[in-house]
C-alpha cells in the first residue's frame, strides 16, 4: 500500500510543478465552455466536460510517457508492476479531482439551470474515464506526438458524432455526455444510468487495459533467475 | 594542481590500488614532509601522481585483498539479434560477490544491450542469467523525474525496498555525499548539470544495497574529482561483497576491475583483464 500512495504522490507531486500544463488543464476546458457560451447552455456544459477529459488524457499521456525510462528501475528497486501503474492512476485522478472543482462551480457562478449533483457525476465520469484512457495511449505508443495525435482524433470524433448513433457508445466519453444530458436537460434517470454504467464499464476495461501493458512490459523475463544470496 | 591536491590524489591512488592502509599514510606523510621541508612542484619532485602511486605499488606491493565470494552473476550464451544484425553472439560473464567486471568494446558492439539482458530488461535471443540476490541497476542516461527533487527520488526509490521516508533520505543523501555531492538541496531534478543527474543516477541504483550492480557507463560528465569518487566509491562496495559490472569505454581503468568482458567482434568470450593488480587474483 506504501508503494502504491508513493507513486501516487510523486505522481500528483510532478504534475502540480508543471506549472504551464496546469495552466493549460485549466485554460482547456474554460475555452470550451466559453466558446459555446452564447449558444445554447447544454452544448457549453458538455464540451466542458469533454474539454476536462481530453484535458485530463493529455496529462495521462504525458505523465506515462515521462515514466517509461524510471518504471523499469524501479521495477528493479521492488515494486511490482500495479504499484506503478495504479499508482500513477491514482494520482492523475487526484489531479483531475482538483481541477475539477472550478468547473464544477462555473456554470453554478454562471447562473445555469442545472442538476448539480448529475453534474458532478458527469465531471467524476469524465476524470475518471480519462485517466486511464491517457494512460493506455501513452503505453502502446512511446511516442508523445503520436500519442497527442491519436488523443485528437478521439476527441474530435467524440465532438462531431451522433450521440443517438450506435457507434457512439464506443467512443469513451459517451458516459459524460449521457450524464450531462441528465443534468442540463432535465432528462429521464434512464441518461443518468446509461451513462454511469457506460462509465465504469469504459473506466475498468480501459484499466484492464493499462494493467496489461504494464505487465507484458514490466514483467520479469525468462532468461532471468534469481536466486537467494546464499 | 597545488601541493595538497596532489597529496589527496596519491593518497586516493594508493587507496585504489589498495595499499595497505597504514603503509598509504606513511608514504603521503612522507611525501607531504619532503613537500614542505624541500619546496618545489610536486609535479616537478615526484611527477603524476598515479605514476608516483604506480611506483610505490611496485616498491611496497599491495594488501591481499578479499577473496572473491560465492558466484552473484553468471550470464550464459547471450546472443542478441536485431533484425539481421547480431548484436551479441555467445557473450558469457561470471561475476563473483567482491568483484569488479568491465564490459568493454566499441560503439555498437552490444555493451548496454548486454547489460540491459544481465538486468532482465530486454530478453536475449539466446542463453540466460543468474542472479544471486538484489540487482540495481544504473542507465546511461535518463531514469530520473525531471519535476522530483533527489530526495524524493531517494524516498520513491526507498519505498520499493519497504523502506520508510526518513531513513531512505538518509541514506541517499550519504551515499550521494560519496560522490562528492550534498543532495539535500531545493532543486529539480531537470535543473540539475549533467553530471550531478548522472550522480543522482548513479545513488539511485546503489541506494537499495543490491548484491549485483550494473552500471551502464555511468560516469558521463563526472568531472575529475567525482570519477576518483566514483572508482573510491566502487572499491567500497567491491570490498563490501558486491559484485559490479560497469560498462566503459575508458581502458586506463581496466587496471581497477578483475574481469574483462570484450565485446568487441571476434574477441566475444569473456577473458581475464589483462593486467590485474591490487592483490585481486
Amino acid at each position: 500500500m506504501n508503494r502504491l500512495v508513493t507513486v501516487a504522490e510523486m505522481t500528483l507531486r510532478e504534475l502540480l510543478r508543471r506549472r504551464g500544463v496546469l495552466l493549460l488543464l485549466l485554460l482547456m476546458p474554460l475555452t470550451f465552455y466559453l466558446i459555446r457560451r452564447d449558444a445554447y447552455l447544454g452544448q457549453s456544459v458538455r464540451s466542458l466536460l469533454l474539454g476536462v477529459g481530453w484535458a485530463v488524457s493529455t496529462a495521462a499521456l504525458f505523465a506515462t510517457t515521462a515514466a517509461r525510462e524510471l518504471e523499469p528501475r524501479l521495477r528493479l528497486a521492488g515494486y511490482r508492476p500495479h504499484h506503478l501503474y495504479l499508482g500513477r492512476m491514482l494520482g492523475l485522478w487526484m489531479v483531475g479531482l482538483v481541477i475539477s472543482v472550478p468547473f464544477f462551480l462555473l456554470p453554478m457562478v454562471d447562473g445555469a439551470d442545472l442538476r448539480y449533483g448529475g453534474l458532478a457525476a458527469a465531471l467524476l465520469c469524465s476524470v475518471g474515464v480519462a485517466a486511464p484512457f491517457g494512460m493506455l495511449i501513452g503505453a502502446l505508443l512511446p511516442r508523445e506526438l503520436e500519442g497527442t495525435l491519436l488523443l485528437l482524433t478521439v476527441v474530435t470524433v467524440q465532438m462531431l458524432i451522433d450521440p443517438a448513433g450506435s457507434g457512439a457508445k464506443l467512443t469513451p466519453f459517451w458516459s459524460t455526455r449521457e450524464i450531462a444530458t441528465w443534468a442540463v436537460d432535465h432528462t429521464d434517470q434512464g441518461y443518468l444510468a446509461r451513462g454511469v454504467l457506460h462509465g465504469l464499464a469504459v473506466t475498468a476495461l480501459l484499466a484492464l487495459g493499462v494493467a496489461a501493458v504494464a505487465n507484458v512490459r514490466l514483467r520479469r523475463r525468462r532468461h532471468l533467475r534469481h536466486l537467494p544470496v546464499g | 594542481m597545488n601541493a595538497d591536491d596532489w597529496l589527496r590524489t596519491l593518497a586516493a591512488e594508493l587507496h585504489q590500488r589498495r595499499v595497505a592502509a597504514d603503509a598509504a599514510r606513511h608514504v603521503v606523510a612522507e611525501a607531504a614532509t619532503h613537500l614542505r621541508e624541500g619546496g618545489g612542484d610536486p609535479w616537478v619532485v615526484f611527477g603524476p601522481p598515479q605514476q608516483y602511486a604506480g611506483a610505490i605499488v611496485e616498491s611496497i606491493g599491495t594488501a591481499p585483498g578479499p577473496r572473491p565470494g560465492p558466484v552473484r552473476l553468471h550470464a550464459r550464451g547471450i546472443t542478441k539479434r536485431y533484425g539481421r544484425r547480431t548484436v551479441l553472439h555467445d557473450a558469457t560473464l561470471t561475476v563473483r560477490a567482491g568483484q569488479i567486471a568491465a564490459v568493454i568494446g566499441a560503439n555498437g558492439c552490444g555493451k548496454s544491450t548486454f547489460l540491459r539482458i544481465c538486468a532482465g530488461l530486454i530478453s536475449p535471443d539466446a542463453g540466460d542469467v543468474t542472479v544471486s540476490g538484489q540487482l540495481g541497476y544504473c542507465p546511461q542516461s535518463g531514469g530520473t523525474a525531471d519535476f522530483l527533487l533527489a530526495d524524493e527520488h531517494f524516498v520513491l526509490v526507498g519505498a520499493g525496498q519497504g523502506v520508510a521516508r526518513g531513513p531512505a533520505r538518509r541514506a541517499g543523501r550519504a551515499a550521494a555525499r560519496q560522490l562528492g555531492w550534498e543532495a539535500g538541496g531545493d532543486v529539480q531534478a531537470r535543473h540539475l548539470s549533467g553530471g550531478t543527474r548522472q550522480k543522482l543516477n548513479l545513488t539511485m541504483s546503489t541506494l537499495s544495497q543490491p548484491d549485483v550492480l550494473l552500471l551502464d557507463e555511468p560516469y558521463q560528465g563526472f568531472d575529475q574529482g567525482t570519477y576518483v569518487n566514483f572508482w573510491d566509491q566502487l572499491g567500497r562496495l567491491r570490498d563490501a561483497g558486491t559484485a559490479i559490472v560497469v560498462v566503459t569505454h575508458l581502458l586506463n581503468q581496466l587496471d581497477r576491475v578483475d574481469t574483462v568482458l570484450d565485446l568487441t567482434p571476434a574477441q566475444q568470450t569473456g577473458r581475464r583483464a589483462p593486467a590485474v593488480q591490487g592483490g585481486h587474483p
